[in-house]
């Protein structure tokens, strides 16, 4: 339970509003017509976007660990915090290794790493 | 059973004086029940095609073996907390210092749930960033007619093409959140110790019942989104690209069989008659073309079979933790309306939700990376 | 109560009983259209009065060789002499069939009929071209046997009946004659299964000879698989393990029957392709892991000082999701259709048609697996972190306990990414996803990624535990406690960390990212950092003390040459240009055999010995174990030892066979090769059978070993400060001489007691309250 205040506020309710008016700029971020901005800033709209939502996404979800799960303001909210945080070198490597090594590394050497080559 | 007196039943309910159950039927006859159901589901198809009634019985039997061990497991826990006496072991050890059991557990749990979201969103990023963008091939004009392509068709480029699109995928991010927040009121009315009894069972009930009931719109909206559409009045028609509704994904053709979809997004002859809604980028190879009028046909098929599957799994897999989540809900619904929760066992509500908040905080991610992007 | 659970149990055996039946089978492909549904327009059912035959068939064929054969009939309404007398159709699934005259035409080559011209006869001559490959050949007839034509044109009245005729046949080895491997395996199984069953019902019997009958044995039964105990559930996963153990050696015996000469046609490919499929699966999930979880079941809440494991229901959901798991696996061996694409289950093979259907089985039950394997990891590691005695920090945990938390923490970190995989595997084959469909741009590695994200770290999570043992043992039997506590903890932890960060070295020929590729590299030649400071660790505990020799010391010993020659194989494969050459030879079967059997085989029969007497109150026969120990050890090192050999020669895992030539010639092997073989098979044979000593030491133990004292080998663990076998709430005998849950006072000054310098920072950090002495009531 939490027992701290926000803004002089209960927690949960404030937290709950952050959180509504957050995905509210989410969605209006990918229906309003961002192509002006992006020309202004030299990139595509899609671009902009995806910057913005991950921006979002961000102080979401810290909001809903540290308010909701009580990872802030608990006597064990330290420990619990760095038990959740404990998977997060685990998290890397996969998204490292699997998620963003390429399908065609082996067929986009560079050319100086081709067979045939060695010869220099 | 090291006092003579007490013989606990496998069947439940259990004595919780006694301290924790001693004997159970459910983990045998649960597990029974998913071999019976893992078993029958793939007898039953293959490659996606069905194979005939024989084993469809089977499937039921199975989820019926696995409800009857949820509700041997349930019957078991009901009577905890509900006549005083709270069995809450804590930790003897550093650094977890007389934190319940309970909670160190669910966290641990949702240390090994973060990996298996991890693995889905590697495998789509792999895929995603592996193959071509659907719109890519499109926009560089090296397609033919007739012939589909293999590239990635984000299930965002249908949902954001409209508000009507992503109004069901955006109610339930809503949804989850403001059941995120009432499991945590439900949590703090079940710990207030100054109110009547009778007052916080019905606002626990209350709270618990709300969530359940997000929880089943989440689901519903989904089933939408993916299968069912919804029908629009006529006024919105015109800011719905003309449709009378909105269209499900299965009515787009978004599949995991989509080896020849289409869309008109991808159709060239479309793009001429309605410049506005989908512009080609002035300095694309396809533009080029169009203006000398030698593009390669009118529609483009795309083969996005790989794009339907990890959308369709990943989502899907969230969905499948939202309906765990609505089975641990019905449970605690019904014990709440019982008065099941007292400032003493109110843990309880706290160890479920966060579980649910992991759900949420899941959803937070899924929904900008496979709906908006 | 009774009742209930005596009708409980009969509906649990029947569902089980209806879920073992095979169901998952396929038609034969082809079985449709003209040759099944007989001559409709002759009237619906078959006449036994028409009696057909075909003359000519060999009872085996000869490759490619053409038989004249002659089909034809006796009895039915037909009459000599008339002009229609009858006519047949006949379809052969296989070969090609062939006309010598007008009587008869060829509809394609698998189907042929007669002609008008045919129509007066009654015999008419055919060939048929035999297939150039063992295959089973299906052949069809159908006769009609006809009295005429209606009108009465050339006599007759227009009777008409028609029969068929089903006839089998072999190729050269004649596969149905031959006694099928799966039928040898399936009746081992189910003989293994009935003792099994038969001991259960013994021991019960043995327990109070005067109340043997049912309604004292429905309970009984009840109560075993009801359970939450963790004593019970862990003796459940001891017979399971061993059960499983013996049906993988079974499987491995057989395999070593078909490679002992080459050219062997004892297994077919098809057949050999499931064997080693179900030989890997059955070892490290059925057998390996559960064997694990059985020590640490009975092992870690008793060295913790604790009364049972933090989440006892789901302990035993654990295990119970394991039988049925194996009762999936297995479908497909019981239909014939079993797995066949090795434990590594490579894509796109296992998602492509050509994979047999138990495939899709086989995904399922690791499905099961890996949640059981998931909720252990989430309980141990609760159980560790959180149960451990009042004061005993984790620099005072005993190392068998850190090794089976470093363990479970690989284990329930890397599972998620495998039980991924294997999801998207049953969704392939089963609703039809396209996650590894490579038409649609589905890519294979994925499945390797994902697979060896968590192949790597399970390696690891099965030799790990046996390290712990082996510190127990080596620890006791040199009457000290083990040389450098820290630096062992550190190099386990070390080995967890790094085995996420190797796994690519499983793919290095795969086609993967080049600077994966040499990452995994450099990382795979660290894992030998940690692991040899065990080793060299193990070996100062013995320098310092002062060596007992007992059998389970005996096999620490073992270990320690076993597993430092197969680390030492091990480190030639990290070098990408080395494992080029090696992979998929014999070579990396030796390796991982030396690791596997030599590290964690011998580890668990070191644990066995230790910790029999605790467990059971019995003591072993010690002259039984050390025959045990020097026939399995010497078979073990002649079984594993010269596949090194056949590996450098070129000799290819996963092949059904092999040839050897006296010629230089690429992918034969030179003459001495068949020779190798042999003597490997006959040594696998002993080291299979040597292991029944053990299995005899423990039955005589059972039933007239002498009682084993609280402490036989002088240990000073908590687990010695208990009675022998402990009571169902286990109580320690503390300092003071009464009998209760301890605390690190009560611990022997043996047990480590300076915290390292990890856990005191982590302890500064985190704890606020240092009074760790005085907490609130442990799980009761």
């Amino acid at each position: 339970m939490a027992h701290y205040k926000i803004l002089g506020q209960d927690p949960y309710w404030m937290n709950f509003y952050g959180l509504m008016i957050l995905t509210l700029i989410e969605v209006l971020a990918v229906g309003a017509d961002l192509d002006s901005f992006a020309e202004s800033v030299g990139t595509e709209e899609k671009v902009i976007t995806l910057w913005i939502l991950t921006i979002i996404a961000i102080p979401k979800f810290i909001m809903i660990a540290a308010i909701f799960m009580h990872l802030y303001g608990d006597e064990d909210s330290g420990i619990l915090t760095m038990t959740a945080l404990f998977p997060a070198f685990f998290i890397i490597i996969m998204v490292l290794f699997v998620g963003l090594t390429h399908p065609d590394a082996a067929s986009s050497l560079p050319a100086w790493c081709r067979p045939g080559t060695y010869g220099l | 059973m090291s006092d003579g007196e007490h013989h606990p039943s496998a069947w439940g309910p259990h004595d919780w004086s006694h301290g924790a159950p001693h004997n159970s039927w459910s983990p045998f006859i649960l597990s029974m029940g998913v071999a019976i159901f893992l078993f029958s589901l793939g007898a039953a198809y293959e490659w996606g095609e069905f194979q005939g009634w024989g084993s469809l019985p089977l499937i039921f039997v199975g989820l019926g073996v696995i409800s009857f061990s949820l509700l041997v497991w349930w019957r078991q826990d009901m009577s905890f907390g509900m006549h005083g006496e709270v069995f809450e072991p804590k930790s003897t050890g550093t650094p977890f210092q007389n934190i319940d059991i309970r909670k160190v557990a669910m966290w641990m749990f949702l240390m090994s749930e973060m990996m298996v979201f991890t693995s889905l969103f590697s495998t789509y990023m792999r895929y995603r960033l592996g193959i071509p963008n659907c719109k890519t091939v499109f926009h560089s004009g090296e397609w033919v007619e007739g012939t589909a392509v293999t590239c990635f068709e984000p299930a965002g480029h249908l949902i954001a093409s409209s508000w009507f699109h992503i109004a069901p995928g955006a109610i339930n991010t809503f949804a989850l959140i403001i059941s995120s927040f009432t499991i945590v009121q439900a949590l703090r009315y079940a710990k207030k110790k100054d109110i009547d009894e009778d007052v916080r069972r019905r606002k626990v009930t209350r709270y618990l019942g709300t969530t359940w009931f997000l929880a089943i719109l989440f689901l519903t909206l989904k089933m939408i989104e993916w299968f069912l559409g919804f029908p629009l009045p006529e006024f919105l028609h015109e800011f719905n690209h003309g449709d009378s509704e909105i269209k499900s994904l299965y009515a787009e053709g978004y599949l995991i069989n989509a080896d020849s979809y289409e869309h008109k997004a991808f159709d060239t002859d479309y793009i001429e008659k309605h410049p506005e809604d989908y512009s080609i980028p002035e300095e694309s190879a396809l533009y080029a073309m169009m203006e000398a009028g030698t593009h390669p046909g009118g529609k483009m098929m795309a083969n996005i079979q790989v794009s339907a599957t990890t959308f369709y799994v990943t989502t899907g897999t969230h969905g499948a933790h939202v309906l765990g989540g609505i089975i641990g809900l019905t449970y605690m619904t019904l014990k709440a309306a019982k008065g099941g929760y007292t400032p003493d066992n109110a843990v309880s509500i706290e160890y479920f939700g966060l579980y649910w908040h992991f759900v949420d905080l899941v959803w937070v991610l899924v929904f900008p990376f496979f709906y908006l992007y | 109560m009774r009742s209930r659970t005596k009708g409980a149990i009969a509906v649990l055996l029947v569902i089980s009983a209806m879920l073992a039946l095979p169901s998952a089978q396929s038609l034969p492909a082809g079985i449709s259209g003209v040759q099944q549904s007989g001559c409709n327009c002759h009237g619906a059912v078959p006449s036994d009065s028409v009696v057909a035959s075909i003359d000519g068939l060999p009872e085996s064929y000869n490759y490619s060789e053409t038989y004249n054969i002659t089909v034809s009939f006796q009895g039915g309404p037909s009459q000599e002499g008339n002009v229609n007398q009858g006519g047949f159709h006949l379809w052969a699934s296989q070969g090609s069939l062939g006309v010598n005259d007008a009587t008869a035409q060829l509809y394609n080559e698998n189907e042929v009929g007669h002609t008008e011209a045919g129509n007066d006869q009654v015999a008419w001559t055919l060939t048929w071209t035999a297939p150039a490959t063992d295959t089973n050949v299906d052949f069809i007839l159908h006769v009609n046997s006809v009295n005429g034509n209606a009108d009465g044109a050339g006599g007759g009245t227009s009777g008409d009946m028609w029969n068929k005729l089903t006839i089998t046949l072999g190729g050269p080895v004649e596969v149905l004659e031959a006694a099928d491997p799966f039928v040898v395996l399936g009746v081992l199984i189910i003989v293994s299964a009935t003792l099994l069953a038969f001991t259960l019902v013994f021991v019960f019997y043995r327990k109070d000879p005067e109340a043997f009958d049912w309604d004292n044995f429905a309970p009984w039964l009840a109560d075993w698989l009801t359970s939450t105990d963790h004593k019970k559930i862990g003796t459940l996963y001891f017979i399971a393990g061993l059960f499983f153990l013996g049906v993988g050696g079974i499987m491995a015996m057989i395999i070593r029957i078909q490679l002992s000469v080459p050219g062997n046609d004892f297994l077919t490919q098809e057949q050999y392709n499931q064997f080693f499929t179900l030989h890997g699966t059955t070892m490290i999930f059925l057998a390996a892991m559960p064997m694990i979880n059985g020590f640490a079941n009975w092992m870690i809440p008793l060295q913790l000082g604790a009364a049972d494991l933090a989440l006892p229901r789901i302990n035993a959901m654990s295990f119970w999701l394991q039988p049925f798991a194996a009762l999936l696996i297995f479908t497909g061996v019981f239909s014939g259709h079993g797995a066949d694409t090795g434990w590594t289950g490579y894509a796109p093979y296992v998602v492509s048609e050509g994979a047999h259907y138990g495939t899709t089985m086989w995904a399922a039950g690791q499905i099961m697996l890996v949640a059981s394997s998931t909720l252990t990891g989430i309980n141990f590691l609760t159980t560790m972190a959180v149960m451990r005695a009042p004061g005993m920090g984790w620099m005072q945990m005993p190392l068998f306990s850190w090794s089976v938390l470093i363990a479970n923490v690989m284990l329930f970190l890397s599972i998620p990414a495998f039980g991924v995989g294997l999801i998207q595997v049953y969704l392939d084959r089963v609703i039809g996803t396209a996650f590894y469909d490579i038409a649609a741009g589905g890519d294979p590695l994925l499945w390797s990624h994902l697979f060896w994200y968590f192949g790597h770290p399970e390696v690891y999570v099965v030799i790990v535990p046996s390290f712990g043992i082996i510190s127990e043992v080596i620890a006791t039997s040199s009457r000290r406690s083990v040389f450098g506590y820290r630096s062992m903890v550190y190099a386990l932890a070390g080995i967890g960390v790094v085995a996420f960060i190797v796994y690519g070295h499983h793919m290095f020929t795969s086609g993967m990212s080049p600077t994966l590729r040499f990452v995994t590299m450099l990382t795979t030649m660290l894992v030998a950092v940690p692991t040899g400071i065990k080793i060299f660790n193990w070996l100062m505990t013995m320098h310092g003390g002062s060596l007992v020799y007992r059998t389970h010391t005996l096999w620490a010993l073992g270990f320690l040459i076993t597993f430092t020659l197969g680390g030492i194989s091990g480190m030639f494969f990290p070098s990408i240009a080395m494992d080029t050459h090696l992979h998929e030879s014999y070579f990396v079967v030796a390796h991982f055999h030396y690791v596997l059997v030599g590290g964690t085989v011998f580890g668990f029969f070191a644990g066995i010995y230790y910790w029999w007497p605790k467990a059971t109150g019995k003591m072993l026969s010690e002259k039984l174990g050390v025959l045990h120990f020097l026939t399995a050890f010497v078979s073990y090192n002649a079984l594993f030892w010269p596949m090194h050999r056949l590996g450098v020669w070129g000799m290819t895992r996963r092949h059904h066979t092999y040839f050897v030539t006296t010629e230089e010639a690429l992918g034969s092997l030179p003459m001495e090769a068949a020779g190798w073989n042999m003597f490997i098979t006959v040594s696998g044979f002993i080291f299979f059978f040597s292991n029944f000593i053990m299995v005899f030491n423990m039955i005589v133990s059972s039933v007239r070993g002498e009682d084993a004292p609280d402490d036989p080998w002088g240990g000073w663990s908590f687990e010695w400060m208990t009675s022998s076998p402990p009571p169902n709430h286990t109580l320690y005998k503390l300092n003071d001489g009464s009998w209760g849950l301890p605390t690190l006072e009560d611990a022997n000054e043996h047990i480590a007691n300076e915290p390292g310098w990890l856990s005191s920072w982590f302890q500064r950090l985190m704890v606020t309250d240092q009074e760790t002495g005085e907490t609130g009531e442990a799980s009761h």
